[in-house]
């Protein structure tokens, strides 16, 4: 039984990264822009197939290839601000926006992912694992590849916590975050900083989905279940609470993974949904968030 | 424009749209008509939940899904006819709106918008797993089409479109009923604009949020259940939450908050993406997508607001002619 616990446990953690990875953008996205990135799953699955073009297509090494891929779905990023965005904000000047970003995203996922779909075909794409081999711990085998996720997984979060923390543009991300008018009052450059956030976000949902493709598969709906969950996730950890949200993935990612033990596994993905539900109940902002206003 | 010229502008061409089916019978006319009816009434009521009140709802698809199943469920297990289905699926999806718009009153925004996902992903879960009732991943069928049909299948599909599109319409009509005739409307409004400030006009917010929340989920339910007599086959994969997406982008180009636009452009755009399947199955959905990128941003009020962006027009218009007539005499 402890066994079993603890192969659970390890099994979370790494389910835990991907969805930590996945979280933090959409949080951070919302925290800065106020707009929940309703495409994002499909930033992921981006990942997923520009690590299947680099790797299987081109034949590059693994690390160049999820290099790569990660700084393509970064490079996609950084057009949704400009294009899509900022014409919305400048048509709706000082009116209420409504669901109208909410819709804009949402219409953004279904053009993504039927483009995917269209020009992918809707195949499970194989990708090789960045890392053959595992550890035994006796009662468990632990692969490589798993053991990759959670320590890429975290030491990109760390960085980005870093870049937030130290460096000027990640101030700047800080700021505008904190208060829009009084950051641009100093001078910083709102839309620069939206663009450069927008592409951090999906720059991390793109590891992910590079991250995870060899043990998914890469496919065009491969994030858009991940995307209802992780909403769930941020809601927990409080919408634009970084932390909340790290926290909050590990957190689920554990309780579904245990959750195994105690009921069908086909109910497993009604864990997080019903948990937000509860949670919203008790509070309305979440577990660690701010008062709504 | 005289309100005849006007009713009869809008009038003759609506109920020339409406008969052409009954007209020119090509089945696969009407199946499209069909469908495109059904869709029509499920646009309109998101419509009157997320654009007219405000409340945005990301899983109206479930509400659809559970009339659907409701309906097929009755009526294979239970032997009811379809003339009792319906009803009992309006009131069951009603019943569940209002369980739903309980908790929901607390949220706003983008929170209520994540867990109406929610709530549609629970529906999608429970109809897939709970093989006994709902039969699982493969869903339900054979339980017949609408009680008391019979004859040639041309002939029963002519039936059908007629019944489908009396009760839609009335649908239809019921709802530009509450929304404009009522004191419903204008709360509804309220609420919209500026929920503080409609409780401190005395509105009671709390009421009219849970009645949006009833009458849409309960028409939703209500065009799920025609959906399962006419298609005679349900499956949890028309409570998905690409479904939702698929009405609010019909909503979002017909425009949003006037319950006939979304109506229509639930029509046009169903009509649009069925002549795409001839191109490919996956491009009506690119479309789709596209659609309601493109017209959130470039034309925000949809189709609707075409027409009221003309009549502004034509009041600048008048105005200007005023003030000119007012200057020179």
């Amino acid at each position: 039984m402890v066994e079993e616990i603890l192969e659970f446990l390890i099994l979370g953690f790494v389910l835990g990264g991907i969805y930590a990875l996945f979280a933090v953008g959409i949080t951070l996205i919302f925290g800065v822009l106020d707009i929940i990135n309703v495409a994002h799953g499909e930033f992921f699955a981006l990942g997923g197939y520009a690590l299947y073009i680099a790797m299987v297509v081109l034949g590059l090494p693994p690390a160049v290839g999820l290099v790569l891929s990660t700084a393509a779905v970064f490079c996609f990023g950084l057009l949704v601000y400009p294009l899509l965005i900022a014409p919305l904000k400048k048509r709706l000047g000082r009116r209420a926006p409504g669901p109208l970003f909410l819709v804009l995203t949402l219409g953004l996922s279904a053009l993504m992912q039927n483009s995917m779909l269209a020009v992918a075909g809707g195949e499970y794409l194989k990708v090789p694992p960045a890392m053959t081999g595992g550890i035994d711990l006796e009662f468990t085998y632990v692969s490589n590849q798993r053991v990759l996720i959670v320590v890429v997984a975290g030491l990109t979060l760390l960085a980005l916590f870093l870049f937030l923390r130290f460096h000027r543009q990640g101030m700047a991300i800080r700021a505008v975050a904190q208060n829009p008018a009084a950051a641009q009052s100093v001078g910083i450059p709102l839309g620069r900083v939206f663009t450069l956030t927008l592409g951090l976000g999906c720059a991390l949902a793109g590891l992910g989905g590079g991250l995870i493709a060899p043990l998914f598969s890469v496919y065009p709906a491969v994030g858009f279940t991940l995307t209802i969950k992780a909403f769930a996730i941020t809601i927990l950890g409080g919408l634009g609470n970084l932390l909340g949200a790290f926290v909050a993935s590990i957190i689920v990612a554990i309780v579904e993974a245990l959750s195994v033990l105690v009921i069908p596994s086909e109910w497993q993905n009604a864990i997080a949904f019903g948990t937000m539900i509860l949670v919203l109940l008790v509070r309305p902002s979440g577990l660690f968030g701010k008062k709504q206003p | 424009m005289t309100k005849t010229m006007r009713v009869a502008l809008i009038g003759v061409p609506a109920v020339a749209g409406l008969a052409l089916p009954l007209v020119w019978s090509h089945p696969f006319v009407l199946h499209i008509a069909i469908q495109a009816l059904i869709w029509a009434l499920f646009a309109a009521s998101w419509d009157l939940l997320s654009g007219y009140t405000g409340q945005i709802s990301f899983g109206h698809a479930g509400f659809f899904s559970i009339g659907a199943y409701t309906a097929a469920i009755l009526t294979k297990t239970l032997a009811l006819s379809s003339w009792i289905g319906m009803p009992a699926a309006f009131v069951l999806c009603g019943a569940v709106g209002l369980g739903v718009g309980f908790p929901a009153l607390r949220l706003r925004g983008h929170y209520l918008a994540l867990v109406t996902l929610g709530f549609g992903e629970i529906v999608l879960l429970v109809a897939t797993n709970w093989e006994s009732l709902t039969g699982g991943a493969f869903g339900m069928h054979d339980f017949g089409t609408f009680t008391g049909l019979s004859g040639d299948p041309l002939h029963q599909r002519q039936i059908s479109y007629a019944i489908v599109a009396g009760i839609t319409l009335t649908g239809l009509a019921v709802l530009l009923w509450i929304t404009r005739r009522t004191e419903a409307g204008p709360a509804f409004r309220a609420i919209r604009e500026d929920q503080v400030l409609a409780a401190a006009l005395g509105i009671n917010t709390t009421y009219y949020k849970l009645l949006a929340f009833t009458l849409s989920a309960a028409f939703a339910g209500l065009s799920g259940a025609l959906y399962a007599y006419y298609i005679q086959l349900v499956s949890p994969s028309i409570g998905a939450s690409s479904q939702s997406a698929l009405v609010i982008g019909m909503a979002v180009f017909g425009g949003i908050g006037t319950i006939w636009g979304p109506f229509l452009g639930a029509i046009l755009l169903f009509g649009i993406t069925e002549a795409l399947r001839f191109v490919g199955v996956v491009y009506n959905l690119i479309a789709v997508g596209a659609v309601m990128v493109v017209f959130v941003i470039f034309v925000p009020r949809g189709l609707a607001g075409l027409r009221l962006r003309r009549r502004g027009r034509v009041q600048r218009a008048d105005r200007r002619a005023a003030e000119s007539a007012a200057s020179s005499g």
